[in-house]
């Protein structure tokens, strides 16, 4: 229930839930199922033959497929006309309820967009919220994600959760686990075997923030730090600051996120790239802190860009 | 059907969940949580369920009406007193009014007075509202009165109920025009169809404007009366949606930090015969001059309209200044018969938002074949309770917003 000061959100979480070919996300996906039953699934199948959502254990009329082709830009318009039916028919009654929706990204998508469908499209975004997106990282096969080593670092960087699967196959999978964190660090790893993992540790994982943050060490050009708040923020401030930074950076900004003390409480700021969510005020939680993943987009840029915006207002 | 609503465990009362329009939660000294449930109509009179675990649900007492031809659709819990309202089929028939009960002893509930409103032109009492321990307000008929128009019998009355074994009235407010010696014309009525009569419905009054009584008026709309002199309240303003729009004003809830005002119709009869009934918002920062802003956005029509049953607005979740009961300025509960129970954010009261819901399926006593979700009320935990007017009973829900 809704605590004083706070809007009250009633938008059904979308979890993405995105890894490379075969990293076990329909493993994942059918275990979260099969503990959490009211979950609307959306998947996305690639290739010829849908493996995917045959995989897939649950009532007809809470799977759907999208046509073939890759969740990226060029597919984004199936998926807002399917959330957008999907919210349609739930009110009307011609399907059961759902308390979230899963989408099973293909291997090879970058989840940057589908993020960016929920924060940039309104009608969307009335019933909508994005959840928690979940990369899941094979530990035995390293080969296959360096192949198409930008879009899995994409996939990374945008993690809220990393579910380490297939770790009953592989001796040490440390090293990976610290080649993530050199890209997001502060991410929660949790390892699988089987897909079997607790799902509110998945479902219900909270922005970054809220987690203890590390400074990361950089690999290649991403780059990742907070932007840490001593006072509370002017809020139209806050937002000027964002969309200069979309303005001079927005493509570099693979994922801001966070909670940022303004003048009336706490707001949650979220974004992929150019667009970000509206700024929603929430309890305190954690460290206030923003934290940016970014593309070559320096800290020190970043915080002297505030510093001046700060001293002139 | 459901959004951010979980059924957390339901029961059917024994076989006799058919329910009216109370709901009143008992803080017990030993500390159990204690639902007092009100019946649609005979035999039963009233219900406690011990909710402590919302997800175990358990009958302690349950109690017979004297007889068939009367109802007590409503009852409010104050500490260990307990009001229950007494309504008669036909005029002039015994008991009409109100009894008071000591509940100290859940399982044993104990008469302590009995306020008799009987008389040759009443039907009792059929709404009340107590909750600080002392006042009764409720919808009733007085014997001193006679209505032009039968339907208009319910009048608003207050009950000194600071003794409780010596109820005494204390004041009372009609609409002019509505009782025999009135200076004032009779109302214009509704059409035929949709004419319920210009009496009482809620009358809440809240600690934060002891001197005002929000007050529903069926056909004749909404009130704020002011009644610093308990002996002759006036009224300071009044809004009505009717006509064009078909009659039954049902309660006026405040919200006083936010300035507003949530009124709701209440559905009347079958497959959509009276639809609209809505859930409207007022401005009423200056409660001489309320404004409609908006409405709540209602549950779709093409679904629930025609599919058996009565369907639209009904009870809201009253934010009852008792200890036990959730309060809340920002999200407003309601039920719609068989569209079910629903949660609303108004923190924007120009763009109100749906949030919640659950339709549960239909019991299997229901006699239109569809749930038909009469009233609710939301604990202090954030439980939310709501019952069936066919035979479902109970239910406790979980809302995760």
């Amino acid at each position: 229930m809704n605590r004083h000061g706070v809007t009250p959100d009633g938008r059904t979480p979308v979890v993405v839930v995105t890894g490379f070919l075969g990293s076990g996300k329909t493993t994942l996906v059918n275990a979260l199922l099969r503990k959490e039953s009211d979950s609307l699934v959306i998947v996305n199948e690639f290739g010829e033959v849908p493996v995917d959502h045959a995989l897939v254990e649950n009532s007809v009329e809470k799977a759907i497929a999208l046509p073939n082709g890759c969740l990226c830009c060029h597919l984004r318009g199936d998926l807002e006309e399917t959330l957008l039916g999907a919210a349609m028919r739930r009110r009307r009654g011609e399907i059961a309820g759902f308390d979230r929706v899963i989408v099973e990204t293909s291997g090879l998508a970058d989840p940057g967009p589908v993020a960016q469908t929920l924060y940039a499209d309104h009608a969307l975004a009335r019933d909508f919220k994005l959840g928690p997106i979940v990369t899941v990282v094979d530990v035995f096969d390293v080969q296959s994600r360096k192949v198409s080593a930008d879009i899995a670092r994409a996939q990374i960087a945008a993690a809220d959760v990393v579910v380490l699967s297939k770790v009953d196959r592989a001796r040490d999978f440390s090293r990976i686990e610290s080649e993530i964190r050199a890209l997001n660090p502060a991410v929660e790893c949790i390892p699988a075997q089987y897909g079997v993992v607790d799902p509110t540790a998945i479902l219900e994982a909270k922005p970054a923030t809220e987690r203890v943050f590390r400074p990361a060490s950089h690999s290649g050009a991403i780059r990742s730090f907070a932007l840490k708040f001593d006072k509370p923020a002017r809020r139209e401030l806050l937002q000027q600051f964002l969309s200069t930074l979309v303005e001079l950076r927005g493509k570099d900004l693979l994922r801001v996120k966070g909670i940022v003390p303004v003048e009336e409480g706490f707001v949650l700021v979220q974004g992929v790239r150019h667009v970000f969510d509206r700024l929603r005020a929430v309890p305190a939680a954690g460290e206030p802190a923003l934290v940016f993943i970014t593309n070559g987009v320096e800290e020190s840029e970043v915080q002297a860009l505030w510093n001046a915006m700060k001293g002139l207002s | 059907m459901f959004l951010n609503m979980k059924l957390l465990a339901q029961h059917t009362l024994n076989g006799f969940g058919g329910m009216g329009e109370g709901m009143g939660m008992q803080l017990a000294r030993d500390g159990r949580r204690v639902l007092w449930l009100a019946h649609e109509s005979a035999p039963k009179n009233f219900t406690a369920v011990d909710v402590t675990d919302p997800r175990a649900l358990k009958v302690i007492a349950q109690t017979d009406l004297p007889h068939a031809q009367m109802r007590s659709n409503s009852l409010e819990v104050s500490g260990d007193l307990m009001a229950v309202a007494y309504q008669v089929t036909k005029l002039g028939l015994k008991p009409a009014g109100f009894e008071l009960f000591d509940i100290s002893n859940p399982e044993k509930p104990k008469s302590i007075s009995f306020f008799d409103a009987s008389g040759p032109h009443s039907r009792g009492c059929h709404q009340l509202w107590f909750v600080d321990g002392k006042t009764v307000h409720m919808a009733c008929a007085d014997p001193e009165l006679k209505p032009r128009n039968p339907k208009d019998d319910q009048v608003y009355r207050i009950v000194d109920v600071a003794n409780p074994s010596k109820p005494l009235a204390v004041g009372r407010w009609h609409l002019p025009g509505t009782m025999d010696g009135d200076d004032a014309p009779p109302p214009q009525r509704l059409p035929a169809k949709f004419d319920a009569g210009f009496r009482a419905h809620n009358t809440n009054v809240y600690p934060e404007r002891p001197d005002r009584c929000y007050l529903a008026y069926i056909d004749g709309g909404i009130m704020v009366l002011d009644i610093s002199d308990r002996a002759r309240p006036k009224r300071l303003s009044h809004w009505t949606n009717s006509p064009p729009y078909n009659g039954f004003n049902h309660t006026a809830l405040p919200l006083f930090g936010r300035g507003l005002l949530v009124v709701s119709d209440e559905c009347v009869q079958d497959n959509g015969a009276d639809w609209p009934k809505l859930v409207w918002l007022l401005d009423a920062r200056d409660e001489r001059h309320l404004v409609s802003v908006a409405t709540l956005p209602a549950p779709p029509a093409e679904t629930f309209k025609t599919r058996g049953g009565r369907f639209g607005a009904h009870n809201l979740h009253e934010n009852p200044p008792v200890p036990g009961a959730w309060r809340s300025e920002d999200i407003v509960l309601g039920t719609f018969f068989n569209a079910g129970v629903r949660a609303y954010d108004v923190s924007d009261p120009y763009s109100p938002r749906e949030i919640a819901y659950f339709v549960p399926p239909s019991p299997e006593k229901s006699r239109t074949g569809q749930i038909q979700l009469n009233d609710v009320f939301v604990d202090d935990r954030g439980i939310v309770f709501t019952v069936d007017r066919g035979g479902g009973g109970l239910y406790a829900l979980e809302m995760k917003v």
